[in-house]
This record gives structure tokens, C-alpha cells and sequence, in this order.
């Protein structure tokens, strides 16, 4: 018997636990030409502003040890391109749409999830309250209070799952995680980027042009898999952990350290097709040890004492 | 679906063209067919620790054999490392990607500039439109280097019977200057309908572009970028538009028409 790879997330069936990250797979189209999308148990989309953005002039990433750096600064086509461009694309695939969706206000992410009710294909929003590389991103992201009444607003206002993204550069991220389970979170997705820098040791400036930018890849995912061991254990609500997965084993020690399902983001640029490989050996990781699906698995990290 | 392919090569040859400079030959590559002149293949460089693939101009291919031929230049830790991979090694390359050049029409001459390692795509581009039927005499090959030592494979070149006019600033073999120079003296010689390629260095690419709206000529240049991913999902190989904007080298590009993108 083949195992189930098949989750749930806040009562919505996923095919299989595997989503691409926001801002590594832009809004389907390019990865569409490597791979077929259905294959995929979901996508989140490129963060969308209620304007358009061009980011951050370039460079806007610099390769690091095992990972890479990056200040793109939310460039996406805003949100009324995306839905009258973007969104139908994705309509014939058999895969979960999340659209992730930022702003400078509360009223912003409001607004945002408000013109995205009517659109059916977007399953869940995710809120990004954490993208290092813009001035007010950081607020909500790093302040219990804000995190809890944005999600809360959000969720007056969108009828489906939402999920909040979860910034690693705070102090405590299970405080972020409780107060945006008290808002009314379905589930949370973590991490985003770490802040870091890089300078270029003949003209001495930043290889970035916002001077730091956000840290991703491998060398971020044993930060990332403390993280979710840490709020695993503090709230009920499911989590998606994200951070330098590359291959099936990073995907179940994810898994063990508390997630339901998980993002790749920066694997992507180096492998495009790491997502279906990952499939294929997670199928025969669970079936050499008799396991019949991934769920079990959540959580079942052994500690020492 | 599957316009582009992530598969294993193996490495049949590595050619040593002297003074950093090497021919690698891959296969089989399932798309070689499909391969346009201007496209490129990312190469995940084994054993080097770099964390990004590299990215190089298809040279030459062989479809027959399914190969690709890649030139390259060691600059930095990723070319180092592919200067030293083994035949027989196994090799992973996405692609083919990005944009080709559009062809010139029978009536025009094609003046193609090449600039230190922006040849392999001229390469390409000048082997199928002698392929296609046109005429060599009608195929104007610049190539630039600091010095003899840049130009690499000029007999491979030549034995397409395009028009070589090699240039090298310090005057050790050819033309005696800038690559570009030599394209202003020829052009001002009147050879009639042109159309311009190029591919090199950046201060090379903006004389010519500029060249190209000084004189109304209508052409393609290939640029280049750091990319991280390659297919257009990072946006981080962007560079600025004329109309406004940014655009991603290496889906959009990397070949532009002259004038389309502030170089
Ligand atoms: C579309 C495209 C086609 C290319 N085709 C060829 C080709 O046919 N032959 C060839 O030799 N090279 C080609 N390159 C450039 C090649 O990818 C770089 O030379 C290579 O990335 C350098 O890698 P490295 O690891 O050796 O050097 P690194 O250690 O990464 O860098 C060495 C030096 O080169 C600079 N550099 C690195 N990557 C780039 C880049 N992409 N653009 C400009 N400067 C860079 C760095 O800043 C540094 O100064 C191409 C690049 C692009 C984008
Ligand atoms: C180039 C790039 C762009 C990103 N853009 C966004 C974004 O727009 N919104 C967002 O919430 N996260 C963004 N991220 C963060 C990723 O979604 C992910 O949380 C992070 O990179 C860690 O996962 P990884 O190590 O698998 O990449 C971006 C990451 C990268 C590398
Ligand atoms: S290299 Fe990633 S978008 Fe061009």
C-alpha cells in the first residue's frame, strides 16, 4: 500500500504536505514550464500589496554559505493584476492556492483579504507580518498586541482559513504564536527570512542595496526547526514549517519537531524539481517503516529529559 | 508543460583553450533539440561549495550525440571548480532557458560583436544562420579581447566562413583597439542593411546599444545578470527598463532588443 501523504489544515484536505514558499515560486506560471502544479499539495503565492511594487533596485541577493540573501522588497503586480491576471492561471490545477498578502497598516491586510473573499481559488490568505526588508514590515510582526488585533480583523473579514506567517527576529516567537492563535488564527506558517548582511571587502559596501536583507536556505533550518519545536508546544492551532528544506529528510524532521505540513522556498532556485523528488522519497521513507501516512508523524520528536 | 528540463549529464569532454579559458562538452541533454541560439543552461557546479548554480551560453550542440558545448573563463570558485571536473563525472544542468535571438532577414547583413566570454552565443547564433542558408559573406564576426589569449576557438569560427575581424585592445593580434571601435569603422563603411548582435562586457553592450539608436540599426543584445534560480521565480537577476520597471534577465532576457533595457 502506497502511504498517505495527504494533510489537513484547518479542515482543508491538501494532497500532500508539500506547498512552495512565497516569494520563491512568483505566482505558479514559471514553475508550471519544470513541473506539473497539481503535483504540488499547495502554492503560496508572492506577498501581494494593494499597489503594485518594482522592489528594491538591484543587487537584491547575494549567494551566502548555504543559503542566499535577499532584499527584493515585495515586488509583486498588486492586487488587482493579480486577480484579473494571475490567479486564473491556477484555476486548472489540482493544488491548494494560499495567497500571502502584506501591508504598511492594519487597514491594509484588511483590505487586502477583503478583495480576496470573492475569489474562490485563493483557499487560505497567509499574512506576512514579517518581511525583514520593508520599514513597517516589522512592526506587527515583532509586537503581540498588533499581531493579534490584525489577525483578528482579518478574520471578520475572510471567510476561509487564514494562516500567520511568523517572523524569526524576535525575542520570543511563542508569544507572536499565542497572541495570533488569540486572534484567531487557523494556523501559523514559520519562518520567514532571518535579517543578515554581506559586504564586499574591495569597495566596502553591502552586496545588498538595503544594506541587510534576509537570510534563507539550509544554513537557516536548524534555527527554523527550533522555532517550531518551541511553538509546537506552545499553541493548538497546526503548523507549516519553513527553512532551508532541500530533501525528504529535512521535510520529516520538520514533521517531528511539530509541523503538518511544510514550505520550500530558496531549494527551489537551485532545484526546481526538489518538490517532486521530496515526494517520491518521503513515499518510501513511510512505506520502509510501515507508517500509512506523514500525519502521525507530527510532533514525535523524542526529548531528552 | 516541461518546456524546461533539471537532468543529469555526464561530462564527455573538458578542453583546455589556454589562459583560463575551457570547452566542456555534456550529454545526452533531452532538449537539445529545442535549443535556440542566446538561451543558456544552469550548471550545478559539484564539489565547490557555491550555493547557486552557474550560468552559462550553449556554445555549440551536437544532435546527434544530444550534447552541449559550454565555453567558459575561470573567474571565482564555481568556474575553478567546473575547470577541474573528470570526464565520466556526472554533471546536473537546467534548462534550456531564457529568450534566443530573432534571425535577420536575407537582405541584411548580420554584424555580430563579440566581447571576451559573451563569444559561445555568437558562436551559436552565426553556426545556424549558416545552417539556415545564409549567406557567410553576409556575416560580419567581431570579436574583442584585452589580448591574443581572449580569443579562444577563432579557428572553429572561421571555419563557419562568417567574415572574422578579430580586435584586441592591446593590439597583439588584429584590429588594434576596442572591439567596438572596429564595428564603427566597418559600419561607417556602408555595408548596406545591418542588423547587430552582441554579447560581452557591460561597457561594451552600451556602445553598442548606443551605437545601435545613433544609427537607427536594429539589433539584440545578450546581457547578464547573477541569477540565483534562473527560470524567473527569485527576481533577484533584474535590471531597469527604459519604459520604467524592472525586468528578470533571465526569463525576459537574456536577450533584449537594442535600446529595451538601461545597461
Ligand atoms: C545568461 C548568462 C550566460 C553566461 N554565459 C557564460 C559563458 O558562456 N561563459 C562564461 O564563462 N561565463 C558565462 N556567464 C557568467 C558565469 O555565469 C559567471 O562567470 C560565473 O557565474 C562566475 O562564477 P564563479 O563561481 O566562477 O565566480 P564567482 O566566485 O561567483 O565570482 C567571480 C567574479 O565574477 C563575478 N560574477 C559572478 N557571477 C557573475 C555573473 N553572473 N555576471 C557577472 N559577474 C559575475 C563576481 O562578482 C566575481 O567578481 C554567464 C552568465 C549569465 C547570466
Ligand atoms: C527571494 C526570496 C523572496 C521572498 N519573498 C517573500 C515574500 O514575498 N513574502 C514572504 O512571506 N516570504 C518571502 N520569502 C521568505 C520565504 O517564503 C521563506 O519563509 C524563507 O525563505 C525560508 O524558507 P527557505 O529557507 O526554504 O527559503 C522570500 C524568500 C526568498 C529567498
Ligand atoms: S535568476 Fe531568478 S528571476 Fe532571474
Amino acid at each position: 500500500m502506497t502511504p498517505d501523504l495527504s494533510v489537513e489544515i484547518a479542515g482543508t484536505k491538501f494532497n500532500n504536505p508539500i506547498l512552495t514558499a512565497s516569494g520563491t515560486c512568483g505566482y505558479g506560471e514559471e514553475l508550471a514550464d519544470v513541473f506539473n502544479l497539481s503535483e504540488l499539495g499547495g502554492i503560496v503565492t508572492k506577498t501581494i500589496t494593494l499597489m503594485p511594487r518594482a522592489g528594491h533596485p538591484p543587487p537584491r541577493i547575494a549567494e551566502a554559505s548555504a543559503g542566499m540573501l535577499n532584499a527584493i522588497g515585495l515586488a509583486n503586480v498588486g492586487v488587482d493584476r493579480f486577480i484579473e491576471e494571475k490567479l486564473p492561471f491556477l484555476e486548472k490545477y489540482d493544488t491548494r492556492v494560499v495567497v500571502n498578502i502584506a501591508g504598511w497598516r492594519m487597514k491594509d491586510y484588511v483590505d487586502l483579504a477583503a478583495r480576496l473573499t470573492d475569489c474562490q481559488r485563493a483557499d487560505m490568505v497567509e499574512l506576512n507580518f514579517s518581511c525583514p526588508n520593508v520599514e513597517m514590515g516589522m512592526e506587527i510582526a515583532t509586537n503581540a498586541a498588533l499581531a493579534e488585533k490584525a489577525v483578528a480583523a482579518v478574520k471578520k473579514v475572510f471567510p476561509r482559513p487564514v494562516i500567520a506567517k511568523l517572523s524569526p527576529n524576535v525575542t520570543d516567537i511563542a508569544e507572536i504564536a499565542r497572541a495570533c492563535e488569540a486572534g484567531g488564527a487557523d494556523a501559523l506558517s514559520l519562518i520567514n527570512t532571518l535579517v543578515g548582511m554581506a559586504v564586499d571587502i574591495e569597495t566596502y559596501y553591502p552586496r545588498l542595496t538595503n544594506n541587510t536583507g534576509g537570510l534563507s536556505g539550509p544554513a537557516i533550518k536548524p534555527v527554523a526547526l527550533a522555532m517550531v519545536h518551541k511553538v509546537y508546544q506552545a499553541v493548538e492551532i497546526p503548523i507549516i514549517g519553513i527553512g532551508g528544506i532541500a530533501d525528504y529528510g529535512d521535510v520529516i524532521e520538520f514533521f517531528l519537531c511539530g509541523a503538518a505540513a511544510v514550505q520550500i522556498g530558496t531549494s527551489l532556485f537551485v532545484e526546481p524539481t526538489a518538490p517532486i523528488k521530496i515526494m517520491k522519497d518521503l513515499k518510501k521513507y513511510l512505506s520502509e517503516r510501515g507508517l500509512r501516512n506523514i500525519r502521525e508523524l507530527t510532533g514525535q520528536v523524542r526529548t531528552y529529559q | 508543460m516541461s518546456g524546461i528540463v533539471e537532468e543529469y549529464t555526464m561530462v564527455i569532454r573538458v578542453f583546455d583553450l589556454k589562459r583560463g579559458y575551457f570547452r566542456l562538452t555534456l550529454a545526452p541533454f533531452s532538449k537539445v533539440r529545442s535549443i535556440r541560439p542566446g538561451q543558456f543552461i544552469h550548471v550545478k557546479v559539484p564539489n565547490c561549495g557555491v550555493y547557486f548554480r552557474r550560468a552559462f551560453s550553449v556554445y555549440d550542440v551536437d544532435r546527434q550525440n544530444r550534447s552541449i558545448d559550454i565555453v567558459f573563463k575561470v573567474l571565482g570558485r564555481g568556474t575553478a571548480a567546473l575547470a577541474r571536473v573528470c570526464r565520466g563525472e556526472s554533471m546536473n544542468i537546467l534548462g534550456p532557458l531564457g529568450s534566443g535571438f530573432t534571425m535577420p532577414s536575407r537582405r541584411e547583413t548580420a554584424v555580430l560583436v563579440a566581447g571576451g566570454i559573451g563569444m559561445p552565443p555568437m558562436y551559436l547564433l552565426a553556426r545556424c544562420l549558416v545552417e539556415k542558408g545564409f549567406n557567410p559573406e553576409k556575416i560580419l564576426f567581431f570579436y574583442g579581447g584585452n589580448e591574443r589569449g581572449d580569443l579562444v576557438d577563432l579557428a572553429r569560427i572561421r571555419k563557419l566562413g562568417t567574415k572574422v575581424i578579430p580586435a584586441t585592445v592591446d593590439g597583439s593580434y588584429g584590429f588594434k583597439g576596442m572591439v567596438t571601435d572596429a564595428v564603427a569603422e566597418a559600419l561607417a563603411a556602408g555595408p548596406g542593411r545591418v542588423r547587430m548582435y552582441a554579447c560581452g562586457p557591460e561597457p561594451m553592450l552600451r556602445t553598442i546599444d548606443e551605437m545601435a539608436k545613433l544609427k537607427e540599426i536594429p539589433g539584440q543584445v545578450s546581457l547578464e545578470a547573477p541569477m540565483p534560480c534562473g527560470i524567473g521565480i527569485c527576481l533577484g537577476c533584474i535590471k531597469p527598463l527604459r519604459e520604467g520597471g524592472y525586468t528578470r534577465v533571465c526569463r525576459d532576457g537574456p536577450v533584449y532588443e537594442m535600446g529595451k533595457v538601461i545597461i
